[in-house]
């Protein structure tokens, strides 16, 4: 089956069907667009649905910052300085906790995970499987380390599988993500988990 | 070109991560807001940190000079030192010595002020028919000093334009830099 689409180009590796094109000498940029081409196999080439809850519990604490911050900015308009005190104290304060709250949940609940998908089960039965997707990459470093773990809550399984590489397979000289180099890499990758599987 | 490939990146990204982009905007500005705000808090000062704007207090603060004040209440003001004060109507801090004072027994002060490097005291500048500065006029004594970095607001003050372009500069940058 990995084969077949292998072979199709009209995969579409960003929402506007251009190829996608980076500055190969920015790490960042490299992979982020890396992170960007895994999750859209995962989505339109695997067809799992995205759960969006770690993005979204981030953003939320960074939403209710930000209003603290307003309101502090407001308050203070309304009421100047020394009435507006005691407000001005709560909200600065809380600012800063939400931030220490920001930071914990960046490197303990965030990880590196940058993608989670979710298997449904055909027959809708079953729990779905769930897919979490890592990545990183050393500054200054070309090589690109993808992690890609299974949870099987039906089987009581998990599954972990790595593949690091250098970024040079997967760009051409000007800087193009080769698709189908990497669809390649990615699948590799994906089935050798599931094959594993089953041999279990 | 270059200009171009950012673009791209920002067409690339989907609504969360858009979100997240200006989110990080609104962070960057709330932090630098929330600092502000928290020193105004511990200092007990509407203006924390202050610019010198002229030559009055010379050789003690030049133009350029950025004052840390603190504004504690309790803190009695006593002749010599320097307080920052604004004048009722006015909006510029001035920032200079206490050179006389008085005060009642509930702790009520009328105060003269003078700047180092002025002939006269500041009874000139002073609103029409006021002698004397009160407690309510001060925004906070001196307490510290960092030389010359205050003339980049200076600037900035004089040549809006140039502030602007710098803040819309800053502010695009975060805004199509992804992390």
């Amino acid at each position: 089956m990995s084969s077949e689409k292998a072979a199709d180009n009209v995969f579409k590796w960003s929402d506007d069907g251009k190829p996608v094109k980076v500055d190969k000498w920015n790490g960042t940029t490299v992979k982020n667009a890396l992170d960007d081409a895994v999750r859209m196999i995962m989505t339109k080439h695997f067809n799992y649905e995205e759960n969006h809850k770690l993005m979204d519990q981030r953003l939320v604490i960074c939403t209710i910052s930000c209003l603290f911050a307003v309101t502090a900015l407001i308050y203070d308009f309304l009421r100047p300085f020394p009435e507006s005190r005691l407000v001005l104290l709560i909200c600065v304060l809380s600012y800063f906790i939400l931030m220490g709250v920001l930071t914990l949940y960046t490197t303990y609940v965030e990880k590196n995970h940058f993608l989670v998908v979710h298997q449904k089960d055909p027959a809708g039965v079953d729990p779905d499987k769930i897919w979490t997707v890592d990545s990183c990459m050393k500054r200054f470093d070309d090589m690109y380390t993808l992690c890609i773990m299974l949870e099987d809550k039906q089987n009581n399984i998990s599954h972990e599988a790595t593949l690091t590489k250098s970024v040079g397979s997967w760009f051409d000289e000007a800087g193009e993500l080769v698709g189908e180099n990497f669809l390649k890499d990615v699948c590799a990758l994906h089935d050798g988990m599931l094959t594993e599987k089953k041999k279990k | 070109m270059a200009s171009f490939d950012f673009l791209d990146e920002v067409r690339r990204m989907n609504k969360r991560q858009l979100f997240y982009q200006v989110l990080n905007f609104g962070m960057i500005v709330s932090s630098a807001l929330m600092i502000w705000k928290g020193l105004m808090v511990v200092t007990a000062s509407e203006s924390p940190i202050v610019v010198v704007l002229s030559g009055s207090m010379e050789p003690a603060f030049f133009r350029g000079d950025l004052l840390f004040l603190t504004n504690h209440q309790d803190d009695p003001i006593r002749v010599g030192e320097i307080v920052v004060f604004k004048i009722e109507g006015r909006d510029i801090p001035i920032v200079h010595r206490v050179l006389r004072l008085h005060e009642k027994e509930n702790g009520d002060v009328k105060f003269l002020t003078k700047g180092d490097n002025n002939m006269v005291d500041d009874r000139g500048l002073y609103a029409p028919g006021q002698l004397w500065l009160e407690r309510k006029d001060v925004v906070g004594r001196a307490r510290g000093y960092v030389p010359y970095i205050g003339m980049v607001t200076i600037l900035m003050n004089d040549y809006p334009k140039f502030k602007y372009l710098v803040l819309a500069g800053l502010g695009i940058f975060v805004l199509i830099h992804r992390e």
